[in-house]
């Protein structure tokens, strides 16, 4: 009578079991889905732009997200205010999610969302 | 025949279940059903979702009898199919408030099994609507959020869900998120961190025919996100 019960039990515990296991690896390779996501959605604009400016915008002290580093091939990912990006001449919106165009890109600049306060860039650790 | 009246019929029909004292009606339909006037805008799929507390399933069997426009399924017993087009399917999921958020069990009943899924213990009653002369119960939106939120999910109906869970959101006030953020913090690290990282999925999914928009709701994701970061130690 059950089976079909059962059988979406042992489904439903193996997707907890991957569960687990995906969260065990946050902090590790695997994790860079998580930790590129939770900083995109930080952003209420994407835009690729060339390296030298997003090189620019790093000397001006707009320091790069950490997660940028944890791809391969690696990205420069930085944020900067709305207004700072309005300058800047290679800037091409992109949707923020995770298209093929914005993988693709080597170079992103993110704008945060004004209600938001930019902390520190996120480092490689995610949280619990 | 419209799709809301589909569900209205459904829940007149399975009345004598939806009205027993502790049955909720949970998943997809909520968002539905919390729309001004039970609108039904939402594409979802088409059953109602009744959840069951453990502690009521004697009481539930007793009125199942009362069904008679459903008939259980050969395949899945917690399904009770329509015996007219004209309504949704019934499925009956448990409740159990001690269970631990991450597992599930099965109640082994030979009329009424259940599959208890361990995230609907986060659920608690709220409201109790009147549906065109059927009263019914519905979830506290903080509890049901944070339930779509710990679920795995995949594919097209994990996204789906998401924003049905966006729905959810999007009724919710300011005292819901106090209580989601009050609820989210007594889940052990892991399910925080599904919590967390299906609020990252929402907040880039791509809009849909039928579904709310998540765009204009990104703002509000991000400082949810915050609001859920804080405090949490070991945040980069």
């Amino acid at each position: 009578m059950t089976s079909a019960l059962e059988r979406r039990l042992r489904q439903l515990r193996s997707r907890v079991l991957v569960r687990s296991w995906e969260y065990r690896q946050r902090r590790h390779a695997r994790g860079v889905w998580f930790r590129l996501r939770r900083v995109l959605s930080d952003a209420s604009e994407a835009h690729v732009v060339t390296a030298e400016e997003a090189r620019e915008l790093v000397r001006e002290g707009h320091a790069p997200e950490p997660v940028g580093q944890d791809l391969q091939p690696p990205k420069l990912i930085v944020f900067a205010p709305a207004a700072r990006v309005a300058r800047l001449a290679s800037a091409r919106p992109l949707a923020v999610r995770l298209s093929a165009d914005l993988l693709l890109a080597e170079c992103l600049v993110l704008v945060p969302f004004e209600t938001l306060t930019r902390s520190a860039p996120r480092g490689s650790a995610s949280p619990p | 025949m419209a799709f809301r009246d589909r569900l209205v019929e459904t829940i007149r029909a399975a009345g004598p279940i939806l009205e027993t004292e502790g049955v909720l009606v949970v998943g997809s339909e909520v968002p539905n059903l919390l729309e001004p006037g039970a609108a039904a805008t939402l594409i979802v799929s088409q059953d109602l979702d009744v959840g069951v507390p453990v502690d009521r399933h004697a009481a539930v069997k007793q009125r199942l009898g009362d069904l008679r426009a459903f008939e259980p399924s050969a395949e899945e017993p917690s399904v009770w199919t329509h015996r007219s087009p004209g309504l949704l399917e019934l499925n009956f999921v448990g409740m159990d408030p001690a269970q631990d958020p991450a597992e599930a069990y099965v109640l082994e009943d030979d009329r009424l099994p259940l599959l208890v899924f361990g995230a609907l213990s986060l659920v608690v009653a709220g409201a109790r609507i009147d549906v065109e002369g059927t009263r019914l119960s519905l979830p506290r939106p903080a509890g049901l959020l944070l339930e779509k939120l710990i679920t795995d999910r995949t594919g097209e109906k994990g996204e789906r869900d998401l924003l049905v869970a966006l729905g959810l959101l999007a009724t919710a006030g300011p005292g819901d998120l106090e209580e989601l953020e009050q609820v989210y913090r007594r889940l052990r690290p892991e399910l925080r961190h599904a919590a967390r990282s299906n609020l990252t999925i929402l907040s880039l999914l791509a809009p849909r025919d039928g579904m709310p928009d998540p765009r204009p709701w990104r703002a509000e994701l991000a400082a949810l996100m915050r609001r859920l970061e804080t405090g949490d130690p070991g945040l980069p």
